[in-house]
């Protein structure tokens, strides 16, 4: 038998962990190709909106996440639009993109703020009182596992395949994968639009499982986390996964820490893994001499001089 | 065979920003109208009335403006910053820690004249956005940690800094449902000139041309363009390109700050959340959208100050205030795309 507030503290830690790292993954995926989209928020409430509209409507869960997959993923496309193809500043299309998408959802949702769902997200076994970490782990939501598979191919993906290795020789050097024969803009707009697909089941996540209900800005801030998690884990998906979890089990301790009788101020926690992600940067800028795993090509925008 | 192929423009119109905005507001009235249509509103009523209700009066008209002088005054700052090609995604913290030291400051000292005190407070508020980006600034200079991500991060800091602050140790007793600090005392608020204009209009104005003389006709400005050019240049030139950056950037914060006590010393009277609405990140974009220009941030940031009032007073008509918002991303994203049209050039070319 384990401790009753353990196993609630170690679920929430999951639930949470899983919502950043899967927007984290599909950032860190599109960062990879050189992008950088601040647009992570935007496109995580996009889903969220449309994922819940589609299952209030229909009530069939499956075309809810697709929905919410699809419609984040051409969302991004916007930003992949004004980046790759037109060349403009990725910072501010980013910024945009978040301003645009959480006022499209807002209006999205207006009618569905305070809708009951019919049906949700399930847990794969429902374990009444789980006694052990493994009951935990096999009574998650089935977003858990789907997270962890994506997390084993993307990493696959990204180390194993030519469409990884041609990823990151974009991120890394556009001007010599261009003399290689690479599509860079092709590369770079299928990278944003996967960022936006996953930001989307993270958002399908938060609205009909995590949370379950609608709300304007419900996202608050978790779109931000997931860029942070990205740079904590130095561009790569496991390291970015303990990353999850870190924040995710801070997330999740601040709600408790007054029933385990800590004086700590919550507000203070709370702020405590921005800090640690700073610090991260700066050691590892210090002492790998500046490879933070960061691609090299990140918010450049690509232009072949032609003479 | 035939192919289409990219140039850049060799000359660009020195109008260019400025038409490529115009053009975007006016995709973003259209793409307005045709949500206002499919909501059965009627688009014209609605815009008329957001334009009387946002410029159409002294009182109105003066609300735009308070609502730009953060805007302003935070994208200033970021231009200075883009002087030396970097960039500040930190302008939303550095409001926030210009408010604390204001507050900071106020609970701390004790100055009877009035109007040295507010100056006081100014300058507190100026130093506080500067100390907000001295981390960023630091790692920059000293070990090229990347600027974008450290400023970003600052920002959570400083918001969490904030909520702690007004549930803890500055929370006033006697607000009960929003946590907040206590307001400050009224002979530090600061004057209206006409209307509820606040005289921070009138540093505003002030700062816009200091930022206009220091970037494009002054020494530093100089240095600091060739310092954000090339490394190499710099060091022919005899400048410290490391020490124009940091200062820059420190200035660049600073301005920030300043919007900051602005905003506490006119508007809130007292630390809380609802210091910054996001002004710091929209600040980022009206500095972009002008090409880091002080003269035209401050008119797209007055025009959106006005779109942003417009868009709140709507909401009594039954409109979600949300237009407002996809309006203002609409113009940009449009802005961006017409700018492209501007610096490049398509053209059929023949395979050899």
């Amino acid at each position: 038998m384990i401790d009753i507030q353990l196993v609630g503290l170690l679920n929430a830690t999951l639930q949470a962990a899983t919502l950043l790292f899967i927007a984290a993954l599909g950032e860190l995926i599109t960062e990879k190709s050189g992008i950088l989209n601040l647009g992570v928020e935007g496109m995580i409430s996009i889903g969220a909106v449309t994922g819940f509209m589609t299952a209030i409507n229909t009530q069939n869960i499956l075309l809810s996440v697709l929905v919410g997959i699809l419609s984040s993923s051409v969302f991004a496309s916007i930003h992949a639009l004004v980046t790759v193809v037109l060349k403009q500043d990725q910072t501010v299309s980013g910024l945009i993109l978040t301003i645009l998408g959480l006022a499209v959802s807002a209006l999205l949702g207006k009618n569905y703020v305070g809708k009951k769902l019919e049906t949700k997200l399930e847990n794969i076994s429902s374990i009444n009182e789980p006694s052990n970490i493994l009951e935990v782990l096999i009574s998650q939501n089935i977003i858990f596992y789907i997270a962890v598979v994506l997390m084993i191919i993307t990493s696959y993906v990204l180390k194993n395949t030519m469409f990884g290795r041609r990823l990151e020789a974009v991120g890394e050097d556009s001007r010599s994968s261009d003399s290689m024969g690479l599509k860079i803009a092709k590369t770079q707009f299928i990278a944003t639009c996967v960022g936006g697909a996953f930001a989307g089941l993270s958002g399908v996540y938060l609205t009909l499982s995590y949370v379950p209900y609608w709300t304007d800005n419900m996202t608050s801030g978790r779109g931000w986390i997931a860029l942070a998690l990205v740079i904590f884990g130095g561009w790569k998906p496991y390291r970015t996964a303990l990353g999850a979890l870190l924040f995710g089990f801070l997330e999740a301790l601040v709600p408790r820490l007054q029933t385990y009788g800590f004086e700590l101020s919550p507000y203070i926690v709370k702020i405590t893994p921005y800090i640690i992600t700073i610090l991260v940067l700066i050691i590892l800028t210090v002492y790998k001499g500046g490879i933070t795993g960061a691609p090299k090509n990140i918010g450049v925008p690509f232009f072949r001089e032609n003479r | 065979m035939n192919n289409l192929k990219l140039f850049k423009r060799q000359s660009v119109n020195e109008l260019a920003t400025f038409y490529s905005f115009l053009i975007g507001f006016l995709i973003a009235i259209f793409i307005g109208s045709i949500i206002l249509l499919i909501q059965d509103k009627n688009p014209f009523d609605t815009f008329s009335l957001m334009l009387r209700l946002s410029v159409g009066s002294v009182n109105s008209l003066s609300s735009s403006l308070n609502k730009a002088i953060p805007l302003i005054l935070a994208g200033l700052g970021i231009s200075i910053i883009n002087s030396v090609k970097l960039w500040n995604i930190g302008a939303e913290g550095q409001i926030f820690l210009g408010a604390i030291a204001v507050n900071f400051v106020y609970i701390n000292s004790q100055i009877n004249n009035p109007t040295i005190h507010i100056f006081v407070l100014l300058i507190a508020g100026f130093i506080g956005g500067a100390i907000c980006i001295l981390i960023p600034a630091i790692t920059k200079v000293a070990f090229g940690v990347n600027e974008i991500i450290t400023t970003l991060l600052t920002n959570y800091i400083v918001i969490g800094i904030t909520i702690y602050l007004i549930n803890g140790p500055w929370k006033d007793p006697n607000s009960l449902n929003f946590p907040a600090a206590a307001y400050v005392g009224e002979e530090v608020f600061l004057p209206t000139i006409f209307g509820k204009l606040s005289f921070g209009f009138l540093i505003c104005i002030f700062f816009t041309i200091l930022a206009h003389y220091l970037k494009n006709k002054s020494v530093f400005g100089f240095e600091m363009r060739i310092a954000g050019g090339s490394a190499m240049t710099a060091v022919y030139a005899g400048i410290n390109a490391k020490q124009k950056a940091f200062l820059a950037m420190l200035i660049g914060g600073g301005f920030a700050g300043l919007a900051g006590a602005i905003e506490l010393l006119s508007q809130t009277h007292r630390v809380s959340t609802g210091i910054s609405q996001g002004f710091g990140y929209t600040a980022i974009i009206v500095a972009a959208i002008t090409g880091m220009r002080p003269l035209g941030i401050f008119l797209v940031g007055s025009l959106f100050g006005a779109l942003s009032i417009g868009g709140s007073v709507i909401q009594t008509i039954g409109v979600s205030t949300y237009i407002a918002d996809i309006i203002q991303a609409s113009t940009l994203f449009g802005a961006l795309i017409i700018q492209f049209f501007f610096n490049y050039q398509i053209r059929r070319v023949e395979n050899d």
